[in-house]
């Protein structure tokens, strides 16, 4: 097979299943139960037009931001204990690795206890995220930092002050940059699954904080608008795929030695 | 990353710190680390004085133990029974289809784009269609977590097959082998290490897909559990099956683990791969 076809084969094979979807659902006759593609487009011009779906979007992408924030102002510090003392690494770790697999979102009857129903709680889902992929990225680049660069840099002087500055945060940035790459995709993947099940579970006075997760709460329990809910999946998997351009970027012009 | 993969890596930063420490010491650390954990737990739980805001640590160890008798053994059987379909399913599926793009490249020009349109919807995405498709009860999680179990075992079979050095096929193929005995002989065992590290990583997903799916989609497993009690209140119970929840992914994280680094004790990328 060559280049050419390579590149274009998959473009008419896409245009002709989203044409076969979109007559078997006009044949079938039940446009209000099916989803396909015009209607997805509708709907998407219906809520970019009166403004719901911005406002949902970035309400929900504020929550991942902070989340994500917090997630690193107590990852990367812990990691860089768990990096450099090996005392702390095996005591933390066992620790660390069962409350990792506490899938975030289980915790979200005590967040709601904790930090109310406004959108707290659900920041707290993300801030548990993000969380982990920073620990586990920073210290594994502390642990990875050559010695001998460390060795080079006293034997020439440098007291630890400057060793840290000069040889270990630069030396262990890119991976903790993966790090961050990684808990804000697990971020923006909690926040909806937050959204969604205070969305779906608490029912009174639940209009408060508004994201992209209870929009698609109440367009298909309110609304029944299945067009609406392909928009947001789509929707959400663009946002995940933007953020891992960003990040990569990011890493790219951060670490440009890597 | 567990103890055991970093131990065989180069320790620079810590090489200092290990000496200073007793031997006999080691085991507790972990010990100390949680009673440290436990401790602080019960102080705020003293301090807050509300048993149903923060339940001390005593009352979530009785409670975790009298769930033994109760609702646990069947909400567990629940959730693995979840798990086990759709994570089976999940592994059928993606290694089926990364073998198929494997062999045929018009299977792989097709596919592929199709995967790397699908992966950035995550699982949960998918849970309120997957509500309307399956209505509340065992096809949301099951759903959820064969779609989630998909892309990681898909990814790594297909480039671990792709990165199998080409020198080995032909000095095979030179030898005399057919080219089944090449798939089964040089192209498997050299592919298996990635392959078993994208099982792992769809368990890890999976695990999580399962947990959001029982919460908001189910009417049984640990996830659909945590809610039922809430409706009570009994936080203590909520917070022991959350802490079950985390003790049973990390005994079956353990579990691949170790049949990864075992079955795969001889390749470096066995250790690797997981990053």
């Amino acid at each position: 097979m060559t280049d050419v076809q390579r590149r274009w084969l998959p473009l008419p094979f896409f245009a002709a299943l989203l044409l076969l979807w979109e007559v078997a659902v006009r044949q079938s006759g039940q446009l209000t139960l099916y989803p396909y593609p015009s209607g997805v487009i509708v709907a998407a011009i219906r809520t970019i037009g009166d403004g719901s779906l911005l406002a949902a979007t970035s309400g929900s992408l504020y929550r991942v931001l902070l989340g994500f924030l917090i997630g690193g102002l107590l990852g990367i510090p812990l990691g860089l204990l768990m990096g450099s003392l090996q005392p702390v690494n095996r005591a933390m770790s066992p620790l660390i690795d069962s409350l990792r697999s506490i899938a975030p979102i289980a915790w979200i009857p005590m967040a709601l206890l904790w930090l109310g129903i406004r959108g707290n709680a659900a920041l707290f889902i993300v801030a548990y995220a993000a969380f982990f992929p920073f620990v586990l990225n920073t210290t594994q680049a502390v642990r990875l930092i050559d010695r001998k660069l460390v060795n080079a840099a006293r034997a020439l002087g440098a007291n630890r002050a400057l060793v840290v500055r000069a040889v270990i945060l630069p030396g262990s940035l890119p991976t903790i940059l993966t790090g961050a790459r990684i808990s804000l995709a697990f971020a923006w993947g909690a926040i909806i699954a937050a959204e969604l099940a205070m969305g779906i579970k608490v029912t009174q006075g639940g209009s408060g904080a508004v994201g992209l997760g209870q929009l698609m709460v109440s367009t298909l329990y309110i609304r029944r608008d299945v067009n609406g809910l392909v928009l947001y999946m789509i929707v959400v998997g663009v946002i995940s795929l933007l953020i891992d351009l960003v990040m990569r970027r990011l890493q790219h012009n951060l670490t440009p030695w890597r | 990353m567990n103890g055991a993969q970093n131990s065989a890596a180069p320790l620079p930063m810590a090489a200092r710190a290990v000496g200073s420490w007793p031997r006999y010491l080691r085991h507790f650390e972990f010990v100390l680390a949680l009673a440290v954990v436990v401790g602080v737990w019960q102080m705020v739980s003293t301090t807050v004085n509300n048993k149903t805001m923060v339940p001390p640590p005593l009352l979530v160890l009785q409670a975790w133990i009298s769930l033994w008798s109760e609702t646990l053994p069947s909400d567990i059987a629940a959730s693995l029974v979840h798990l086990g379909l759709g994570y089976g399913l999940g592994i059928a599926t993606g290694l089926l289809l990364a073998l198929l793009a494997a062999r045929f490249a018009l299977v792989e020009v097709l596919v592929d784009p199709v995967v790397e349109i699908l992966r950035p919807i995550s699982a949960i995405a998918w849970i309120p269609i997957a509500i309307l498709m399956f209505g509340i009860g065992r096809g949301v999680p099951i759903f959820l977590i064969f779609y989630a179990a998909i892309f990681p075992v898909f990814i790594n079979t297909l480039s671990g097959i792709k990165q199998v050095d080409p020198r080995l096929v032909q000095a095979a193929h030179m030898l005399g082998a057919s080219r089944r005995m090449i798939v089964t002989h040089v192209v498997m065992p050299a592919a298996l290490p990635i392959i078993l590290a994208g099982a792992r990583l769809s368990l890890g997903v999976s695990w999580m897909a399962m947990v959001a799916a029982e919460l908001t989609g189910a009417d049984s497993g640990l996830g659909w559990r945590i809610f039922w009690y809430q409706e009570f209140f009994a936080m203590d119970k909520v917070m022991a099956v959350i802490l079950t929840i985390g003790v049973l992914g990390y005994i079956f994280d353990s579990l691949l683990r170790f049949v990864q680094a075992h079955i795969t004790r001889w390749s470096p990328d066995g250790a690797e791969a997981d990053r």
